[in-house]
């Protein structure tokens, strides 16, 4: 093994420090979707035109969602310098001005990654460090610190950088030791309950039954959440070095990946690190030479949000359809197949590698007391800097929104955490310490990591809606609660946001998230009510507007709402004219002009270049919808 | 503390009791009498947690564990009744209610309008909102009782979902379903046969066979498992959806195969409404297939079924008194010459109808000519078949075999139970091995099936004998499998070979028992015979045969005979009869007496009068001389003996249609009128007291549950092989011939049961689609097939799996081919 590292060392630093130009393509599936791949073949075909022999990496997402696709450069005695927003045309523009005219372009450069990723660094010709970048300033990269810098399909990169080390320690210290470092590093479970690691584990090493099972959890099935996804893209052997740990901890002998069938690049990904794993002697028989033997498989879900949830998840491995049930028994003492199982989250698996490799002490270095370590998030929605980051526990909700985030576009209204399952909490809550019980204590949940940064141009009331239609069609029909009390809850908002709703359909609504939190059976359930429970105490003024006033200030309930235009505003500029889909809008030219309702489908377009056209004059205006549809 | 291991101390609701450690809450509280109100859970399913009514408060617990699967743990407080708890519950409640059709449950007017909703009346009134056949015993509404729900705070929404209708037997009505899983628990539990699961998400979420299918295409064995465990009307039997609360059950045994199924009868108002599964002490765990389960009721309630007496024949046939009926058959059978009586009788009877029956013949009217229809369908091996009882081999070894043999087996509809200890075994990783020429239900479970060229299961079964007795040698094609089949035979513990009745029939049936008894004595196995008829050993132990004497003994044993006439106070006849139903051409012309048989045309033509004494009439084109109704099973207090010698009850629970009368008393009243002594039974008691005397082991009670292997020494002439007919002109098509098992009292149930006909079709003939393409047939035509010994017309059906020229029918009752498989010729027939 040492000699494979050493080699693996060697190769690590030709790309890093080598004489041969390196390019960098971001191309998780975000960067592929942004046309990542497009751009590799302009990189491959322009450096065959101007024949320089360059290397292409492939690498996994670094974060900034919106600067994908990214590619980097790094020339021979110069840091890697990155780029944002690239297109074909303007990879080979970089790649020729830099590689042959030695010019890096730095007005189109987004940063450089040079002198390690300490203190602030220089800037080199004008252009900033990286990690000195706004969104990143405030981050701190343990998970994901291969993330954008290994090839993710190549072992020998993440040897280079240290990998397998937590294993080896770990191999090395017995089982025992290992759940005590976890307890003492304070590890929770990072799919969103927060519930103590060790724990867990601790259950599960001394529950009778053999063979024990460990189970990586990739169902990410929230809307708008991607960072499981992106980790394993970008860093495969984290996740299943992390999965040996915990199987080697608990006694373990299989391991089974959980992964929405969907995630063919995470699965392809994890698929070619097994076989590379199998490869060198770190899995099947004698790992390492210390004794331990384990399997790997990797188990495709179709994709219900509910088989995240652990018995579905352990019934859906089964071959079962995938549906919660009670506990006791937990899975640690009767889970797959009903032997003892356990089964953690992709983040809180890949940050065991650290651990073991850095020690406890060092991890409770980041976060806060009882809250230690990182936590990554998709932060995405109505926020100008959307992205995947990874910050210490006990940052304040504000930072991440409006220092990494950049703020939102227009006035902040609501932050959603937890997805489906967690709160959408108002401005109050910015202060708010990013810690399990204050995020619970608010009304919302921490979460696996979605994060929903939400403007004023989003009704509350409909985002409820969204959320419960979701998670009413998710719900594996079970429990009499979830499946109908669910359905309910969907109907009235439906009511609701149709102008129909009255006062009272509050308090039932109110009434019926309640009965479906307590009484349902599993988490899906017992949280589903949660964006209602929230959205109903910090924002009741919204539900009273939909319900009293028939009105919806955020102009989004189509029912309630009517375009149209101030005669004594409008300049008569006919910006609005052409671009409505339904000519519904007439007047001539200096006149004001007139939106016929009927024609109107409020598409929000004349609303938008009225607002934002330096020739408008700001006349469109929302108001309650007065005339029958 | 409780001081011993098996039990722990909880505190329910203030109070402490000690319960069985491994309990759950919900079983800990009810042995208690402490009532939590539940949906999903049902005693002989695993715990659900689904409906969510049986939520208690745990100290220590987050949330509301349910009752139903929470286990109980030392010093546990449970609390069962707090207002909290109620509140929710009602909420719980109502939220189901809410997508429930629910005037059943709320409605303010239901108590006064039940009482007029039988009411026919003519006029345009409300007479009650019937919308569910469960009305009254459905437990939805008995929790809505009990938590004294009377409205619903929700919106109601009826789903209006199409009621799914197009199987035999039972509807599902998604509208009444409340997803309690209790069906899709007891197909994948109980019955192991994974035909309903859960479909769709959230809402739209049902129950049903996966990919739309609908049950029959799914592989539904229509045993009827989750209608009974159904709590809503969402599943109910189609035949009797409106029969309503049975008043009571009798306990009884199904006549309908040899697995002898215990079964509760359900009775209202003197009329038979349906029947159950019940507990067997000896196997089956409250198991039936769908004929016991839905094909009971209908066979019995009948309106066709015999009534009265009649005599004549067609159009002169008119209905006569008991007195008459009695008068002419005593006087018709007193005036028949010595050899010109013949008596024929069904396994189908109980041991006191086939006890009184023999000693009718012998006694009455002195004569061996009795025969009974068993022998016939088993053809020449029926020597070899008796051998296999004797071999006392049950059930149980199956369950104790690591590697199951299964030859000419099929469990879908008939034998199910079986197919369920089958399925059990593959589940536990026992090995199924099924020879079959045809696709049938076990086919999914097996690890091998061996499967024969149309006729030449023989020829395969020796290729398996050959490669078991010496390994390497697979034999002929399929080679592989049967090598395989016999290495797997080999290595087991203990092997089981289960012998069903598809191979029966043919022509060869004697060869091959010899080659599977060969076969089991190499593996060391033991063969379980699994017999169509539910009384074969009874006929047998009772002695319906020619040379068989009650008890078993022949009838040439001399001390039999003696011993017999100590009892019966008259000998009984020395000489063997040549006569046997099998061969209607020997024997001289005379009465035909059918006990619980139909005619077969050939007897008709070799009799000069026929006395029929059976439940149903005869069909029109072949009548009787003199019909006596007899009384059904579910009418009669009798016995029947299992094939591995158990002897079950059966017990009346209905009374019989107008003046219809047990078997054995209408045979006793003619021999009395005959003026013959030892037919003066007061009952079926008195009947079977007299068996226990003249047979070894028979309980005086008609009950025992101790297995006995067959003993009889007496043998049982079977017909002599018919010489090879000349394969004369050209016959394209080779015809396998299976008996049809479905046959009560002569008659196949699909006669009787309108779903039957759509799941086992009697009269078919199947045929692969290139043939029927070639001779012009499309599916449903009309078929004439001729043979050198049979006629006759089927209907096709076009079969992919079927080999290219080759046809497969089931014969009807009492049909036979002397050469099974045959070369035939087939036609259209033009209608």
């Amino acid at each position: 093994m040492e000699a494979r590292r050493q080699a693996a060392l060697r190769e690590w630093e030709a790309l890093e420090h080598g004489a041969v130009p390196v390019v960098y393509v971001g191309a998780g599936t975000c960067g592929r979707a942004a046309g990542a791949l497009e751009v590799r073949e302009a990189a491959r075909r322009t450096l065959e035109r101007i024949g320089v022999p360059a290397r292409i990496v492939e690498v996994g997402c670094i974060g900034p969602c919106y600067l994908e696709p990214l590619l980097d450069v790094r020339v021979p005695g110069q840091p890697r310098v990155s780029y944002g927003n690239v297109t074909p045309a303007l990879a080979a523009r970089i790649l020729e001005s830099y590689l042959v005219r030695h010019d890096p372009l730095p007005q189109l450069a987004v940063g450089h990654f040079g002198d390690g990723s300490g203190a602030p660094g220089q800037a080199i010709d004008g252009i900033p460090r990286f990690f000195d970048l706004p969104m990143l300033r405030p981050q701190v990269r343990l998970v994901l610190r291969n993330c954008g810098f290994i090839d993710p399909e190549n072992l020998d990169h993440y040897l280079a950088r240290d990998g397998y080390r937590g294993l080896e320690r770990a191999l090395e210290v017995g089982p025992e030791a290992v759940i005590a470092e976890v307890r003492e590093a304070g590890v929770r479970g990072r799919g969103g309950a927060g519930f103590p690691t060790y724990r867990k584990w601790e259950l599960c090493r001394a529950a009778p039954g053999e063979p024990k099972y460990v189970i990586c959890n990739v169902s990410e099935g929230d809307p708008g959440a991607f960072m499981n996804r992106s980790l394993i893209e970008g860093d495969p052997h984290c996740v299943l070095e992390g999965l040996l740990i915990a199987g080697f901890a608990i006694g373990a002998s299989h391991g089974y990946v959980y992964i929405n069938a969907d995630y063919r690049l995470a699965i392809a990904r994890l698929r070619k690190a097994a076989q590379d794993m199998e490869a060198c002697g770190l899995l099947g028989r004698n790992i390492l030479g210390r004794g331990f033997d384990f399997d790997l498989t990797i188990k495709e879900g179709a994709g219900a949000f509910v088989c995240g949830e652990e018995t579905a998840q352990i019934g859906s491995i089964e071959g079962r359809r995938g549906m919660p049930r009670s506990r006791p028994p937990f899975p640690a003492q009767a889970g797959l197949f009903g032997k003892p199982t356990i089964i953690n989250n992709v983040e809180t698996l890949g940050s065991l590698p650290n651990i073991l490799r850095n020690g406890a002490a060092w991890y409770k270095g980041f976060g806060v007391q009882g809250n230690s370590g990182t936590k990554t998030f998709s932060l995405v929605g109505a926020v100008r800097r959307p992205g995947l980051i990874e910050v210490p526990l006990g940052i304040r909700l504000r930072e991440i929104i409006e220092s990494i985030g950049g703020g939102s576009w227009k006035p902040f209204k609501a932050v959603q955490t937890g997805g489906p399952s967690g709160g959408c909490l108002s401005g109050e809550f910015l202060d708010t310490p990013v810690e399990y019980e204050k995020m619970t204590a608010a009304g919302s949940i921490m979460g696996s990591g979605g994060m929903i940064v939400i403007d004023e141009d989003t009704c509350v009331v409909d985002l409820a809606l969204y959320f419960l239609r979701f998670t009413q069609s998710e719900s594996c029909g079970k429990c009499s609660p979830c499946r109908v009390g669910t359905w309910h809850m969907v109907n009235i908002l439906e009511r609701i946001v149709a102008g129909r709703g009255e006062p009272e359909d509050l308090a039932l609504l109110q009434h019926l998230a309640e009965t479906v939190a307590r009484a349902s059976l599993c988490g899906l359930g017992q949280t589903a009510p949660n964006p209602v429970l929230t959205t109903l105490r910090y924002f009741r003024d919204e539900y009273l507007a939909h319900v009293r006033d028939r009105t919806c200030p955020a102009g989004v309930c189509k029912e309630l709402v009517e375009y149209r235009i101030d005669p004594a505003r409008c300049n008569g500029c006919r910006q609005c004219v052409p671009i409505c889909p339904t000519d519904a809008i007439h007047g001539a030219r200096s006149e004001p002009h007139a939106i016929d309702p009927l024609r109107c489908i409020q598409c929000r377009a004349c609303y938008e270049v009225c607002r934002h056209d330096p020739l408008a004059a700001d006349a469109v205006v929302l108001g309650p919808r007065r005339s029958a549809r | 503390m409780s001081d011993d291991l098996a039990t722990v101390s909880v505190v329910i609701d203030n109070t402490r009791y000690a319960v069985p450690r491994g309990a759950t809450v919900l079983e800990a509280a009810r042995a208690q009498g402490i009532y939590i109100p539940t949906l999903c859970a049902h005693e002989s399913l695993t715990p659900y947690g689904g409906c969510r009514m049986c939520i208690v408060e745990v100290d220590g617990f987050r949330n509301f564990p349910t009752a139903c699967t929470t286990p109980v743990a030392e010093g546990m407080v449970v609390r069962t009744d707090t207002a909290q708890l109620q509140a929710m519950r009602i909420d719980i409640l109502q939220l189901l209610m809410s997508e429930h059709t629910s005037s059943c449950l709320v409605c303010g007017e239901k108590d006064e309008c039940r009482r007029y909703s039988t009411t026919i009346r003519k006029v345009g009134i409300t007479t009650g909102c019937r919308f569910c056949a469960k009305d009254g015993q459905c437990e939805f509404q008995e929790v809505a009782e009990r938590l004294g729900v009377r409205t619903i705070d929700y919106p109601v929404h009826y789903r209006g979902m199409r009621v799914e209708d197009e199987d035999p037997f039972y509807d599902r009505d998604h509208n009444l379903c409340i997803l309690c899983g209790r069906c899709v628990r007891v197909c994948q539990e109980v019955r192991v046969a994974d035909v309903l699961g859960f479909k769709y998400r959230g809402r739209r979420a049902v129950v049903g066979p996966a990919f739309e299918r609908t049950h029959v295409e799914a592989g539904c064995e229509f045993c009827g498992a989750c209608v009974a465990v159904c709590p809503t009307g969402a599943l109910a039997e189609k035949a009797r959806k409106w029969e309503g609360k049975p008043d009571r059950e009798v306990h009884t045994t199904c006549p309908y195969c040899g697995v002898g199924c215990r079964m509760r009868l359900r009775v209202r108002e003197d009329r038979m409404i349906g029947t159950l599964p019940d507990a067997d002490p000896a196997g089956g765990e409250g198991q039936l297939c769908v004929r016991g389960r839905f094909c009971v009721s209908e066979v019995v309630n009948e309106p066709r079924r015999l009534r009265r007496p009649s005599r004549g024949a067609g159009s002169i046939a008119a209905e006569i008194t008991w007195d008459e009926a009695i008068a002419r058959a005593a006087e018709r059978l007193a005036a028949c010459a010595p050899g010109t009586f013949r008596m024929l009788v069904s396994p189908c009877l109980t041991n006191e109808d086939l006890y009184v029956a023999q000693k009718f013949a012998r006694v009455a009217l002195g004569t061996n000519d009795i025969d009974c229809t068993a022998r016939t369908a088993y053809g020449s091996g029926f020597p070899a078949y008796l051998d296999l009882l004797r071999g006392g081999a049950t059930l149980a070894d199956v369950r104790r075999a690591s590697a199951i043999l299964c030859v000419g087996l099929d469990t879908r509809f008939g034998r199910s139970v079986v197919g369920v200890e089958l399925r059990r075994a593959a589940r536990q990783g026992r090995k199924v091995v099924t020879l079959h020429a045809r696709p049938h239900n076990l086919t999914r479970i097996a690890e091998r099936w061996l499967r024969p060229a149309p006729g030449g299961e023989l020829a395969l079964l020796r290729d398996l004998l050959a490669a078991v007795a010496s390994p390497g040698t697979g034999g002929a094609s399929p080679a592989g499998d049967v090598a395989a089949a016999a290495a797997i035979l080999r290595g087991a513990e203990a092997p089981a070979i289960l012998l069903g009745s598809e191979l029966l029939p043919y022509d060869r049936s004697a060869e091959l028992l010899q080659t599977l008894a060969d076969l089991a004595r190499r593996l060391g196995a033991r063969i379980v015979p699994l017999p169509a008829q539910n009384n074969l050993r009874g006929t047998l132990e009772m002695g319906a045969y020619a040379g068989l004497l009650p008890g078993g003994a022949a009838v040439a044993d001399a001390a039999a005979r003696s011993r017999l006439e100590r009892l019966w106070g008259v000998p009984p006849p020395a000489a063997v009869s040549g006569w046997n139903a099998g061969n209607p051409a020997a024997g001289a012309r005379g009465v035909l007496y059918l006990v619980g048989e139909t005619l077969p045309p050939e007897l008709r033509a070799t009799s000069d009068h026929v006395i029929y004494q059976n439940i149903y009439p005869l069909p029109f084109s072949r009548p009787a001389d003199l019909a006596l109704p007899a009384a059904a099973f579910t009418e009669v207090d009798g016995s029947c003996i299992h094939a591995d010698g158990r002897v079950l009850r059966v017990r009346p629970a209905v009374a019989p249609p107008a003046e219809a009368l047990p078997d054995w008393e209408i045979l006793c009243r003619v021999a009395r009128r005959m003026g013959k002594s030892g037919f003066e039974f007061a009952d079926a008691a008195a009947v079977r007291a007299e068996i226990a005397r003249v047979v070894e082991g028979f309980p005086a009670g008609g009950e025992s549950d101790a297995p006995r292997p067959y003993r009889g020494a007496g043998a049982v002439s079977v017909p002599p092989a018919a010489a090879p007919a000349a394969e004369a002109g050209p016959r394209p098509f080779v015809l396998t011939a299976a008996a049809l098992e479905h046959v009560h009292r002569g008659f196949p149930l699909t006669t009787w049961v309108e779903g039957a006909e759509r799941l086992f079709p009697a009269g078919v003939a199947a045929l692969h689609p290139r043939d029927a393409a070639a001779a012009g047939l499309s599916e449903g035509d009309e078929i004439a097939v001729e043979a050198p010994d049979l006629r006759g017309v089927w209907r096709v059906r076009i079969d992919p799996e079927q080999p290219a020229g080759a046809l497969h029918v089931t014969l009807r009752h009492g049909e036979r081919l002397s050469r099974n498989p045959c070369r035939v010729e087939v036609r259209k027939c033009h209608v």
